[in-house]
Parts: C-alpha cells; structure tokens; sequence
C-alpha cells in the first residue's frame, strides 16, 4: 500500500481538524447533546447549561501537535531513511502530546464537576430545608477536593441531600484528537520500516489487514451518509445553531459521538465487553458454518434454517430427557448439533444426487424451518380432516416407494420406463389425493396440543430442566450471579490471566526462531515467558484487580464456540480428510481425479456446516441467552445470515472468524447503546454497516490489485532499504 | 352465477396476481443470467422497489392530500412505479459494477444486498414515518383494469404483455444475440467485437429495472404500503422458476404460473381453515424444491454463468 499517500492524506485532514473538528467534550448529557472544546480554548455548547472549563496546556497541545503533523507532512515529502525517523519524531511526540493533554483536560473536568457539587452541596447549606444535616454537608464540602466524587455523593445522600445531573458527564475524546492519534500511530507504525525485518512483518499485516480494514471504512463512512442524514445535531433548551461554524463543528461532532457510542461502550467497561461477547457467541458459530462451507466450495445461506432446527432438537431433549447433568447436558449439545447437522445435509444431498444449487435450496429450507419454527410454537394448530387423510396418504406413499425402492425388481422396471412409471405413480397420487381430499360427513377437525409448547398465547416452548443448562461464564469462574444478583465486586488474578496469554503467544511465535524447533526448548521457552509475565506485572498489584462483574446472558457457550473454531483449525488442516474437503473445494475436478469423491465431500461439509450453525442453539436455548432458558419464536436467525459477513471478514479462518465475530459483537453492543443514546438513530445503522462491509469485502474494497497485496507492490513503489527488493524475489512474482 | 363460477374465478384471478411478482422478477432474472451474472439479489431488489413505489407515491400525494382528504391524484402511484424501477435499475447497477468491474463473486455481492435490503427500509422508513415496519397506507392505488368481478392491476396484465416481448428480444434481435452470446461463451463474443461487460451490464441493470416493477406490484400494484420483507421469498422463487423455465421466457411464464397456482392453493386452503396457517406458508417453498431436484438435471444453464469476464 502506497503509506507516503495514505499518511499525506490522513495528516492534512488532521491539519483541518485541529481547526474544525472538536478536540474534547467536556459534557455529554442524555439525548446527545454535547458541550465542546476546539483547541486552544474554543468553546461550543449544544447543551445549554455547561460553564467553561479552563483547561490548562491547550496552547502547548496546539502548537506540538501542528508541529508534529508538519514534521509528518515534510517526512513525506522527503526519501528514504530521513522519512523515517521524521515519522518516527512525529508520531512519538504526537501521542507524548496528546497523552498529557488528556491527562490535563481529565484533571480540569474532574475539578470542574467537583466545584459544580461543591455549588449545589454550598445552595443547601445556604437554604436548608428540615431534613437536611448542615454540619455534615459542610463536612462534605470540606473534603470534596480530597475524596473521590462517588463517595462524597455517599455522603452527601446521608446528610439529607440527594445530588443528580451533575454537569460534565461523560467527558471524553473528541474527533481531532482521534485524528492526530492515528496518524501519530501510523507514523510511528510505518517508521518501523528503519528496521528490515520489522519492514517485512508490516508488509504482511497490511497484506492481510488492507482488505478488511478498507471495507470497514468504507462502511463506516457510507454509513456516516446515513447518520447525518437522520440525526440533526442533538440540542438542549433554549440552544440554537448561529451561523456555519457552529453548525460544521455540531454536525462533526454527531457523526464522531454516533461512532464512538457504537465502539466506547463494548470496549471501554466490563458489562459491555461481556455483552459484545454475549452477541458475539452466535455469530462464532454461524461464522464458522459459513465459512466451512466456503472452504469446500459451498455456500450455505441455509445458517438460519439450521439454527431453528438445532434449536428445537436441543429444546426437545431439554425439556424430556430425565438424568444427571453429566449426561442430559452433552447430549442436548449433540441434539443441536444432529439438528443443524441434518439440515444442513439436506442440501448437500440434493446437490450431490440432482445437482440442485445448493444457494437456493438452503434459503428455500429457511422459509421452511422458520414456518416450522412458527408451527410448533403456536397455539393448537388446526387441521381439517380432509388435509390430514391428504397428509397421511402422501406419508404412506412416501414409505412405500422407499421401500419398494429397495425391491430390485421395481427397481429394474423404473429403469427400463421411469417416465412411465412416473406417470402412472403421479396420475394414482393425484386421484387418492383428490378423493381423500372430498369432505364426508361426520369429519372431525384435528386439533393438536403440542406438549412443549407452554400454555397461553406466548409463543415459547416449557423450559428446559435445569440438568441440561450451560451455566453462565461467571459462575465458571466461581461468581455465582444468580446467588448475589446486581453488580459483583471480585478480586481478579490479572497477572495469572496474562502469564497464560503471553504463554500462549509464545507458543505461536517461538517456533519461528530456529533455536525453538526442538520441543524441550520450546517448552522451557512457553514457561519462561509465562513465569517472566508473573514476576513482572505481580509486584503491580495485578495478582488483586477489583473487577465488578455485572449480571449477564453470556454463558460457557462463549467457550465451546472457541472449542468449534479449534476443531475447524485442526480438522481443516491437520487432517486428510480436512485436506480432501479443501481439495474438493479449491479444483473439484482435480480432487476427484485424486480420488476423493465429490459428492462425499460435498453432503459432509454441508452435514458438519449446518452442524455449526444448529451449535447456536447452546446460546439461545441451553444457555439462557434469549429472556430464559426456553425456546422462543424470537430465536434471532437473522445471525445466520450476519455469518456470512462474520466469516468472510475474517477470512474464512477460525482465528479471522473468532476476531470479526467480536468485532460485530461490538458494533451490536453498540447498535443497542446507539438506540438508547440518539434519539433518531436506531440499530438499524449496524445492520446495514455489515452489509456493506460484505458488499465491499466482495469487491475487495474497490482496491486495485496492487494495493490489496502489497507483497506484489510494483516496481516503482520506494524500497525502503535499498536492495530489499532482492530478497523479497521470492515473494514478488 | 353460480358458486363454483365464483370461486373459480376468485382462484384464477389470485393465480395470476401471485404470478405477476414471480413473473416479472423472473423475467429480469432472465436478462441478467442470460447474460452470464447470476442474480440473487432479486429478491432484494424487488424490496428495495416495493418501498420505492409506496414511499414516492405517499410522498407525492400527501400534500395534496393535506388540503382535501378525498382528493385524486392519479398520477402518484404511476410515478411510484417509474420510481421503483429506477431504483431496482440502480441497485441492479450496484450489483454489476460490484461483479462485472471488481469481479466479486455474484453470489455474495448478491447477498450483501440482500443483507441491505433488510435494514436499509428500516432506516427509511424509521426517518420518513417514525415506524420501522410499514409505511403510511395509500389513498391512492393503481386503477384496477377488468370486466365484472375481474379486475386485476394494469401490472399483471404488463407481466403477461412482456413474456412475448422478451422473447421476441432475447431470440430475435441483435441485442439479443449479443446478450446470449456474452453469457454462453463470452471469449467468442469478445472475439467479433462485442463489448461483454457492457453486455452484461445491460443485462443485470434491466433485471434490476423488472424486479423492481416486480416489488412496486406488491406495494402499490396488489396492496397500498409498503411492509417489511413482504416480498416473502418471492425472489429466490423467481430463480427457481427462472431454472425450471430453462431461462426461456415461455418455460417462464409455465413455471411461475405453476408456482402462482401452488401460492394460490395454498392461500386458499390457510382462508378455508383447512391447515394451520404456518403449514402452508411452507407449502410452496417446499414444492419449489421437490420441482428443483426434478428438473435441475435437465436443465442447461448459460454456459459462462457466474464466471466474471478476465479480458
């Protein structure tokens, strides 16, 4: 990728921003509504009721950041290593800058909210009403500046004052700064290149990332059409929009907190992180469908389809199967599997037997399963007696000419005349058809009460026994929500937690160096890493983090969608017939050739692919995840189809797949928050953010051919070190 | 006239009303696979036509509306229709641009799409009418065209009209040679000096212009608003139509009036409480495939199909 171009680009928009786009707000209230700060100083207020924060350092921030962006901008004018380290010194110091400016600004709006309920705490005092502690409040004020707010509150509320709407909620980054961070990032990211083998190891993340990351942004900013068009820029009472500037400044800022909403929440506190989990889970699965369809050269649309019929095996064995947990709960889990997985076999054996394209047949069994959902979840379906002799005659015929079919004899006659066989089975179907389907008298109409169904209008299916239920992730980890609802406050080994993450990573990296190869070293290599991790961050005070763990739907389903991709990995590509399906996939003709038979393969992708999707049912229904732990009409198929866009985002790899489900998982986290937040804005917005990326993932981002594979740059693009272009032969083509 | 009379024209005039969509969307699918692009994005299209028609023509009557809620304004639902092919056009042209230019696979820009046409009414209708569901229901509808108890809306009888027409285009002119040519053998077609993606993009850009019309039938044509996903499936019916038909616009017009009729039946048996309703939502869907599995064997599709054209 053209980095010079890229950089020059981002730096100039920067340059605007520092003027245009706001830098920080120092307030944001319900409704969106935003107090704003423009460097240095400048104030816009669409809330009303916000007072000016004197934030110290502003100017200080102002200048190194305009100087930065023009040590970028002249690093990119220039060649070779000077570019480099000129990046390098601009990055750096745009980040040092902007990471004290927030510091400052973090100060000065903590201070600024504590003077407001100083005010507020100092007017009662001065008017006190009867109920009111005096001495106590003024004890309050006296330590206000000293004590966290959230305990002077405390004690505020028990001297008889109860202190709400505090000004200077929600004070956070604005776009300009956003801006400068990421160019100092990639500055700094691409200055890297000083180093070879650094060089080449950003060379191949831009060769996986560019694709993606492009497509992303090129949803996100089509979807900034969207945003603007529907959400005016949020306004408090008595506030009006004077003149262009306000209004550019207003417009900007809506687009950036929509953005932000859709990404601070998953990402910037537990409960949300662990609900961008919980909505990740599904789409793992149906990610993973998808995408093993892919690698054998299927596309299975039918993601939905397979949910609903996973669901209803689990729910059917959830609800009747009697026994020890031990027992109940991996057979549920094979239940979902055997659901999706027969589902999805249909398809593959029409394809395989007939031929029939597997894209519509899957999304014709859609429509199938989601009346069949509707159907057995509705209250007491009628049919009339003529429908059901109709029923019963066609199920008789189906069983015997399956079983006449096994009789060579009939079978010797349909291959000498099967048109007239066909004929004459047809003209009989239809006469029994006709005269089972005459009314007589005397018929009754048949009612059926299906027993799962729970009584009433609600369409849900009697809950499942508490033997076959997924507990919650926290309580795996011995915080019991259900004992202790609300928020639990537990201390957590995070130094435990990442000695095993970094012991992880080592045992992906470490067989790189040659030195590693042999098991033994690699070993003591693993636990080296891990036990260095330990010594390090424990004396930090990390082995005793207070986590508050909120109540949640996100359940030990979370861990067997990353046991699926796993399998998938090792399956894939560590077995023979992984390799067989592949094969299958990648040229049919030469498989086959090679001996594998394509129609084996074929109805055991689709069998294993459906069976992922049907794994969804673990969530929704064994979990817990929709309101109990029950099957409901509102069983959310539309992930099924999210999958496609899960599995291509990431690639049609399980470690691709697991990362882009978490980052759906996010923006659907953020969708709900965004509904919340914007008045006029709903979740819509993310729906169609995923389709788009499919679309431009599809058209590998409008990327022309040289860009979306820089290992094949062209010739003319600049050899960072002279010479590179040698050792790189290989890969160049 | 008698009750049987009565009933059997009550079937045949829901069979052809249940053909139309089928119909027309097929018929669009036609150029485009004809052409050598597969289409799934019909069934999107015709959605994304459907809000079209309803949301121009609501949007042209309701001033005048405002002054006299009785007023004709005849014209609205007419605009809605040349509204809802232009936009089925232009999605049909987000879909070539995306497959013939980037060369993406066509079945999954087809279903991103899809994908959108699903959440992008929402958005819409969300902005226009504070509801994500429905938009606002239409004084003014397309006239009904017929004699006695047989009227039916001017569009089934265009849907019918145009089966001669596109074959007389697809089998009998130069333009479409040309486009037969691109989809069966488009290296051959390239070698005289016919321009294939442009070719191509005729052909998906035209699918799109039908199945739009398809989906302002449904909104305007057969009922006065636009609902959400209420083209129901219809599209991937039309595709299977479209291989049932062996892509000739007369095999066509038999296979999406047996699939009228299926719908017809079905309706009128859930309408006499003779099965439960969810079960015969399912009926044609499930025929669909039977027939599927029946026929595909035989039928032989355009050669260069789902293929992008490398010059």
């Amino acid at each position: 990728m053209n980095e010079r171009l890229a950089l020059l680009l981002l730096t100039l928009l920067a340059l605007v921003g520092l003027w245009l786009a706001p830098w920080a707000a120092t307030n944001r209230e319900t409704g969106a509504r935003s107090a704003l700060i423009l460097l240095p100083n400048r104030t816009v207020d669409f809330t009303g009721r916000t007072d000016l924060v004197d934030i110290p350092g502003q100017g200080v921030v102002l200048v190194l950041s305009a100087a930065s962006l023009l040590v970028v901008l002249a690093g990119a004018a220039l060649r070779g290593r000077t570019r480099r380290w000129l990046w390098l010194a601009g990055g750096v110091v745009l980040i040092a800058t902007h990471s004290w400016g927030f510091d400052r600004f973090g100060a000065a709006v903590r201070e600024a909210r504590i003077g407001a309920f100083v005010d507020i705490v100092q007017a009662r005092i001065d008017s006190p009403r009867e109920s009111t502690d005096v001495p106590g409040l003024e004890r309050v004020v006296a330590d206000a500046f000293e004590l966290p707010l959230s305990s002077s509150i405390a004690a505020a509320r028990a001297a008889g004052l109860n202190v709400r709407r505090l000004p200077y909620n929600n004070s956070g980054m604005g776009l300009s700064a956003f801006l400068m961070l990421v160019v100092g990032g990639l500055a700094a990211l691409f200055s890297l290149r000083l180093s070879r083998r650094l060089s080449r190891a950003i060379d191949q993340i831009l060769a996986t990332a560019a694709v993606p990351a492009t497509s992303i942004l090129l949803a996100l900013v089509a979807a900034a059409v969207v945003i603007l068009l529907l959400q005016p820029t949020p306004l408090g009472r008595e506030v009006e929009i004077a003149g262009l500037y306000p209004y550019l400044v207003g417009r900007l800022d809506t687009l950036w907190h929509a953005y932000l909403t859709l990404f601070a929440d998953s990402l910037g506190t537990v409960s949300g992180f662990m609900e961008s989990l919980k909505f990740a889970t599904p789409l793992i699965f149906t990610g993973l469908a998808v995408a093993f369809g892919f690698q054998a050269g299927l596309f299975n649309i039918g993601a939905p389809g397979q949910m609903v019929v996973g669901a209803v095996l689990a729910m059917l064995v959830g609800v009747y199967l009697p026994g020890p947990p031990i027992l109940v709960l991996p057979l549920a889990v094979v239940a979902a599997a055997v659901g999706g997985g027969l589902w999805g076999a249909l398809p593959g054996w029409l394809k395989a037997r007939f031929g029939a394209n597997e894209v519509i047949n899957t999304i014709l069994l859609n429509f199938v399963a989601a009346s069949f959902l509707l159907f057995i979840l509705s209250s007491s379906p009628t049919f009339a007696a003529p429908a059901v002799r109709i029923i019963l005659l066609l199920a008789l015929a189906v069983v015997v000419i399956t079983i006449l079919a096994f009789v060579p004899w009939v079978r010797a006659q349909v291959g000498r005349a099967p048109r007239g066989v066909f004929a004459v089975v047809g003209v009989v179907l239809l006469v029994g058809v006709i005269l089972a389907g005459l009314p007589r008298a005397g018929d009754q109409a048949l009612v059926l009460n299906l027993p799962f169904k729970v009584p009433g209008s609600e369409p849900k299916s009697q809950e499942i026994s508490v033997a076959s239920r997924l507990p919650q992730l926290p309580r795996l980890f011995g915080i019991d929500v259900k004992e202790n609802p609300g928020t639990n406050v537990v201390p957590v080994n995070v130094s435990l937690y990442l000695a095993l993450i970094a012991a992880l990573v080592a045992l992906f990296v470490l067989p790189r160096f040659s030195r590693f190869r042999l098991w033994a070293w690699r070993l003591g290599g693993v636990l080296g890493v891990g036990v260095v991790t330990f010594g390090v961050t424990a004396p930090f005070g990390l082995t005793a983090v207070d986590i508050g763990v909120p109540p949640t739907k996100l359940n030990a389903s979370f861990l067997l969608a990353i046991v699926t991709a796993v399998f998938m990995q090792l399956f894939l590509w560590r077995t023979r017939w992984g390799y067989e399906l592949r094969a299958v996939g990648v040229a049919p003709e030469a498989a086959e050739y090679g001996g594998a038979s394509i129609a084996r393969n074929t109805i055991l992708a689709m069998t294993i692919s459906g069976a992922f999707a049907g794994l969804t049912a673990c969530h929704y229904v064994l979990g817990g995840a929709l309101e109990d732990f029950s099957l409901r009409q509102a069983l959310p198929t539309s992930d099924g189809f999210d999958g496609i866009a899960v599995a291509l985002l990431g690639g049609n790899a399980p470690l691709g797949i697991v990362l882009s489900a978490f980052l759906f998982g996010v923006l659907k986290n953020g969708g709900s928050v965004l509904n919340i937040t914007f008045p006029d804005l709903t979740r819509d917005v993310v729906s169609m953010i995923l389709a788009l990326v499919v679309l431009f993932i599809a058209a590998k981002g409008f990327l022309p051919e040289r860009l979306v594979n820089p290992l094949r740059r062209s010739r003319s693009g600049e050899p960072a070190v002279p010479g590179r272009e040698l050792d790189r032969g290989g890969e160049t083509r | 006239m008698s009750l049987d009379t009565v009933l059997l024209i009550t079937l045949i005039g829901s069979t052809l009303r249940a053909t139309t969509p089928l119909l027309l969307a097929a018929l669009g699918g036609l150029f485009s696979e004809r052409s050598g692009v597969v289409n799934i994005a019909l069934e999107g299209i015709m959605l994304f036509g459907a809000l079209a028609a309803a949301v121009t023509a609501q949007l042209i009557e309701a001033p005048l509306l405002r002054g006299n809620p009785n007023a004709s304004v005849p014209l609205a639902p007419v605009v809605g229709v040349f509204a809802a092919m232009g936009v089925g056009g232009f999605i049909g042209w987000i879909h070539a641009v995306v497959s013939i230019r980037y060369k993406a696979d066509q079945i999954i820009t087809a279903t991103a799409i899809n994908l959108m046409a699903i959440g992008v009414p929402r958005l819409i209708l969300t902005g226009l009418y504070d509801n994500s569901s429905t938009s606002e229901p239409l004084r003014n509808r397309l006239p009904q065209w017929g004699f006695g108890d047989f009227h039916l809306s001017p569009l089934v009888y265009l849907a019918f009209l145009l089966v001669p027409i596109v074959w007389y285009v697809v089998f009998r002119t130069p333009f479409g040679l040309r486009l037969r040519s691109v989809g069966e053998h488009p290296e051959a077609a390239d070698s005289v000096g016919i321009d294939v993606r442009r070719m191509r993009y005729y052909g998906v850009i035209l699918s799109g212009v039908l199945a739009g019309l398809a989906g302002a039938f449904l909104s305007i044509g057969n009922f006065n608003q636009f609902i959400r996903e209420m083209s129901g499936g219809r599209g991937f019916i039309a595709l299977a139509a479209l291989i049932f038909g062996k892509w000739n616009p007369w095999g066509v017009l038999g296979a999406t009036l047996l699939f009228g009729a299926f719908e017809a039946a079905a309706t009128l048996l859930g309408g006499r409480q003779l099965l439960p309703p969810t079960v015969v939502q399912a009926i044609p869907f499930v025929l669909t495939m039977l027939v599927l599995a029946g026929f595909v064997g035989r039928a032989i599709p355009p050669k260069a199909i789902g293929k992008p054209f490398e010059k």
